[in-house]
């Protein structure tokens, strides 16, 4: 079956009245998660994700997306009216976005953002649609060395795309790492440091650890007194941009569109980074790039952009080859997993109603987040009203019911609880705990092949690069780390730094 | 010597490795053949300790600890013991008592808001919550001891 039939396979499918239901749910509550600053995506995902239980997987993987993607578009609204970002991805986005608000701009900084994210992330599937079926027909050729080789690439780029260093963020991916090996060792059967606790016999689930980390550590480090709410609620009818406006947020669209989705391919959080990274590029290609920080408009149609087309560019290596590149696909990918439907290469052809009606839901889903969050941008600003004192409650409270409801585990919200303590500590100790969440979903698939590798070779650890794919991925490997080591030598300030700076500074 | 935030940082994950060296003592490493169960987070481990010495190393670049801002401390803690005996009670009361209890304790206890908004929030959010769940979505919620 060709792209072309399977597309409109995968459209029979995402417009059944059902599907398209669950696919403006999703987006519906991905627009409000991205406008509540506190609540991430991530939060959002696992909070929803036992609600989907009773659903089938189409509409579970449908929903759950929505919230993703959705949660892009609506961050973007709290970032321009109030200068507080819905979500991480959104950070760059305050810088001009507000500025524009200052300016009487509010409306049209906000319509270019939703455009620009409709455009990115149309592009995204469109793209997504013609690389993963391919990418997971390649994928059929790996075995565990290629898989261990691909999971270390993925490690050590997520570190050398880190705006800290190198070392911060190899610590916490190895903390997460450890983390992964908590529970029955699957090969002998033995326990790890389970403590005769029976729910740790099967391991540290991702989702407490995520919701721990990121909703409730997220919480811990925001004082309820000082978020303060002012908030420019635009006009309807001062929505529309300006032509000169539309014509400075052209070429950043399209390089933000291009520039996220091939971020998104890479593990991390590709999302936050494509953000910035469109952001420094838009402000190093500008004819006056005096005008950023003052209301650019290119600093608002890039990042936004970008980080849409990054949250799509995801879905690939998540679909194709059954890789999480970051905490948010790690859940979906969970999702998929208790509906019976393991990700990976045999995917397209085991379930191509899955697939195809995912990938054709993203078309339609792109499509409502533009009818939602323009027209109705004035209903998500009243959201806005609601006092922190009474939101961050209402949070708790779903974190702890979404982590309970998974596995109906009092163990895994204590872990929760945990975790936000060491989110809360890791944030004031700035270590980024994205890494620590990714090193523990890669964990068992890493030791496994791994392990399975060298009893494949007999112990010789040359396995790895015999083998031309594992070697080419282990080359590329050894290649980051000595860029990444030579920029230490020569104690030069590469575009890294200046990203953490502009982390740090700006984005503050 | 000025004691920085990544003396601290790196100090800690340094004894978390050698911790994790000590409680690994009897699980096989195996050989390079056949792999044991011990050999992953061992390995784990000494690169987690070899990071950490890094941060300690490269500590200067970091900020100084007394720098390092505490306003917050009494907030996040009020929250976690709250949260605590939130999730301790979950299961003997169940959904509704436990988070009622939850949402009025932040609210009116942490937050300081008027007796009766906190309240009305407590009630009213509480059970739209378990409307959505129990009933729309079909996912039933812990009972406790009032059955539902």
């Amino acid at each position: 079956m060709g792209t072309v039939e399977s597309l409109l396979l995968g459209f029979s499918v995402a417009l059944q009245p059902d599907v398209l239901w669950y696919a403006f749910l999703g987006c519906l509550v991905g627009t409000i998660v991205g406008v509540l600053p506190g609540i991430g995506p991530l939060s959002g995902i696992s909070i929803l994700l036992p609600a989907t239980f009773g659903l089938d997987t189409t509409k579970s993987v449908v929903m759950l997306a929505g919230i993703y993607y959705g949660s892009q578009y609506g961050g973007s609204t709290t970032s321009i009216l109030m200068r507080i970002p819905g979500e991480a991805a959104s950070v760059m986005t305050c810088i001009d976005g507000y500025a524009m608000a200052q300016k009487g701009r509010a409306g049209a900084a906000l319509c270019i953002a939703a455009v620009g994210s409709w455009v990115a992330g149309t592009f995204g599937v469109i793209m997504l649609t013609l690389i993963a079926p391919p990418l997971a027909t390649f994928a059929l050729r790996f075995g565990p060395p290629e898989y261990t080789a691909l999971l270390m690439l993925g490690l050590v780029f997520l570190a050398y795309m880190s705006s800290t260093s190198l070392p911060r963020t190899l610590l916490m991916a190895c903390f997460g790492l450890l983390l992964g090996t908590i529970g029955i060792d699957n090969m002998t059967g033995h326990f790890r440091y389970s403590f005769d606790i029976p729910e740790l016999g099967d391991g540290i689930g991702i989702v407490p650890v995520a919701v721990g980390l990121f909703g409730l550590g997220e919480i811990l480090s925001t004082p309820a007194a000082n978020m303060i709410r002012k908030v420019i609620a635009p006009k309807l009818r001062q929505l529309l941009p300006s032509r000169q406006e539309w014509r400075e947020s052209v070429m950043p669209i399209a390089r933000g569109s291009l520039l996220g989705f091939l971020v998104g391919l890479t593990p991390g959080s590709a999302h936050i980074i494509s953000s910035f990274l469109s952001y420094g590029l838009e402000r190093r290609l500008s004819k006056h790039p005096e005008q950023f920080g003052k209301g650019a408009v290119a600093g608002v149609a890039g990042p936004e952009s970008a980080n849409n087309a990054a949250s799509t560019g995801a879905f690939v290596p998540m679909l194709a080859l059954g890789l999480p590149t970051g905490p948010i696909t790690a859940v979906l990918i969970a999702a998929l997993m208790i509906h019976g439907v393991p990700p990976g290469p045999t995917l397209v052809n085991e379930h191509p109603n899955v697939f195809w009606g995912f990938v054709a839901s993203m078309y339609v889903g792109n499509l409502m987040l533009l009818a939602l969050n323009l027209p109705l941008v004035g209903i998500f600003v009243n959201v806005l009203r609601i006092p922190y004192a009474y939101l961050y409650p209402l949070v708790i409270m779903f974190c702890i019911v979404g982590v309970y409801e998974v596995n109906h585990s009092i163990v895994d919200v204590w872990i929760m609880l945990i975790m936000g303590v060491v989110g809360y500590g890791l944030r004031k100790f700035g270590l980024d705990p994205a890494p620590l969440v990714l090193g523990l979903v890669i964990a068992p698939t890493f030791e496994m092949s791994l392990r399975q590798s060298l009893i494949m070779s007999n112990g010789n650890w040359t396995i790895f690069v015999q083998r031309p794919i594992a070697a080419v991925l282990i080359a590329v490997c050894a290649l980051l780390l000595a860029l990444a080591a030579l920029s230490v030598i020569r104690a030069r300030k590469d575009w890294r730094s200046k990203l953490a700076e502009a982390e740090s500074g700006e984005g503050s | 010597m000025t004691l920085r935030t990544d003396h601290i940082a790196g100090g800690v994950f340094v004894a978390l490795g050698l911790a994790v060296l000590a409680l690994s003592g009897d699980l096989p490493v195996g050989t390079l053949s056949f792999p044991g169960a011990g050999m992953m987070p061992k390995l784990v481990a000494g690169l987690m300790i070899l990071f950490g010495l890094l941060l300690i190393v490269r500590a200067g670049e970091s900020a100084p600890l007394a720098s390092l801002p505490w306003g917050d401390l009494t907030h996040a803690a009020r929250i976690v013991a709250i949260t605590a005996v939130a999730i301790a009670l979950y299961q003997p009361l169940g959904f509704v008592v436990t988070m009622v209890l939850l949402l009025f304790t932040l609210t009116f206890g942490a937050e300081r808001r008027p007796l009766f908004a906190a309240a009305a929030f407590s009630v009213g959010v509480v059970a739209l919550t378990y409307l959505l769940f129990a009933v729309v979505l079909k996912t039933p919620l812990e009972p406790g001891i009032l059955g539902f």
